[in-house]
């Protein structure tokens, strides 16, 4: 009998708040960037073996396809950024209060967005 | 563990619609998660027509009108239906909350209820709370006091008695803790929201005389350092208290104790 007892359903019915959605994103965000840390790395040593490797990579991030994968580690870090600021924070014991977790949350969202604008108009001038 | 999809035997089916016999125009649709021990099968979601013209306002007035009108075999748990008891624990349009002081009008659309998320469930509404309780029993919810003079009362300041506000207050609703998708995944280690708030009672209690212990007891990766601040807690807490704010002034404190 026990064994059949069932489990209530959880996150498929648990509505989202800006606070758990910012939640996981800070982690999914963090796990994307340990993976393009690595591929810089691995980019950055391919010059070793020959500089058309590196252009081979260079074209590819150059091109449509390239340009939207950049643009999403563009966001990605700035939404980690600003996403670990807001944990320093709370780590401090400030702004629990559900009002302030809102608005943090909501600056954090948007911010990341605003930052990911700001890196591409940055980089549009450098090249 | 995290495991997103439910299991096999939990699965939820479709169930019976009860169609309305008032003739009421104000109709809402309730759908009620259903599961009967009794029977092998799976549980299901049962639809009810409500007629909201002879409805009071909270969602537990709904669940007493089914009872008591349409089909008297749902089963739930209420006692004081005065949010003080903390027993209508339940989700409500994919919130949790008491079901006594959460008004059916701040639920848009047709109104969900389920039980407590992530626990096993015992009939229909109601969820087994016992691995809760037995880690609630965990942390020694009581003073412990060493002093010789165990004959006279034990003075507290008012500043001391302030900061148990907004800890003191909780009703072990159990709202939080089963909100708290770290305690859906580690819930047999992580203590959950609603056991650390009251650990933290218990810490900064100016008469207790074993903080360092109970400091230490907490001090565990998977009992504490559990917690992301995702915040579910504090926005499903129906007494409006803070358990994310209590776990991170635990964290804080052990950050700056010499244990």
């Amino acid at each position: 009998m026990e064994s059949k007892t069932p489990l209530s359903p959880h996150i498929q019915i648990y509505r989202w708040h800006i606070s758990s959605l910012v939640s996981i994103c800070h982690r999914i965000t963090g796990i994307i960037n340990i993976i393009v840390i690595s591929l810089i790395c691995i980019w950055a040593s391919l010059l070793l073996f020959g500089e058309s490797n590196y252009e081979n990579i260079n074209s590819f991030l150059n091109s449509l396809i390239g340009k939207f994968i950049v643009l999403g580690i563009a966001w990605s870090f700035s939404f980690q950024i600003l996403s670990e600021i807001r944990h320093l924070i709370m780590d401090l014991g400030y702004g629990f209060e559900l009002k302030t977790t809102k608005i943090t949350g909501l600056i954090v969202i948007f911010g990341s967005i605003l930052f990911t604008i700001i890196f591409y108009l940055i980089g549009k001038n450098f090249f | 563990m995290v495991q997103i999809s439910l299991p096999e035997n939990s699965q939820i089916k479709k169930g019976k619609y009860f169609k309305d016999k008032t003739g009421s125009k104000n109709l809402r649709k309730v759908n009620v998660y259903r599961w009967d021990p009794s029977t092998g099968e799976n549980p299901r979601i049962d639809t009810y027509e409500v007629d909201m013209d002879n409805c009071p306002s909270k969602v537990l007035d709904i669940l007493n009108k089914i009872k008591n009108e349409i089909d008297p075999t749902i089963a739930y748990r209420r006692s004081c239906a005065h949010g003080v008891c903390g027993s209508c624990a339940m989700n409500m349009g994919g919130k949790n909350g008491l079901a006594c002081t959460t008004p059916h009008a701040e639920i848009d659309g047709d109104i969900d209820i389920y039980p407590l998320p992530h626990l096993k469930v015992k009939k229909d509404l109601i969820g087994d709370l016992d691995g809760l309780y037995k880690q609630y029993q965990s942390i020694e919810p009581w003073l412990k006091s060493n002093s010789e003079s165990s004959t006279q009362e034990i003075i507290q300041s008012k500043e001391d008695r302030a900061k148990l506000d907004g800890a003191y207050e909780c009703i072990m609703c159990a709202c939080c803790s089963t909100s708290c998708p770290s305690y859906w995944w580690n819930g047999d280690k992580y203590l959950g929201p609603a056991v650390l708030l009251q650990a933290y009672r218990w810490i900064v209690d100016s008469r207790d005389e074993e903080r360092q212990a109970r400091l230490k007891k907490v001090a565990d990766e998977l009992k504490l350092y559990r917690c992301h601040t995702i915040l579910n807690c504090t926005s499903a807490c129906p007494k409006g208290l803070n358990p994310a704010k209590a776990i991170a002034e635990i964290k804080k404190m052990l950050a700056t104790a010499s244990l």
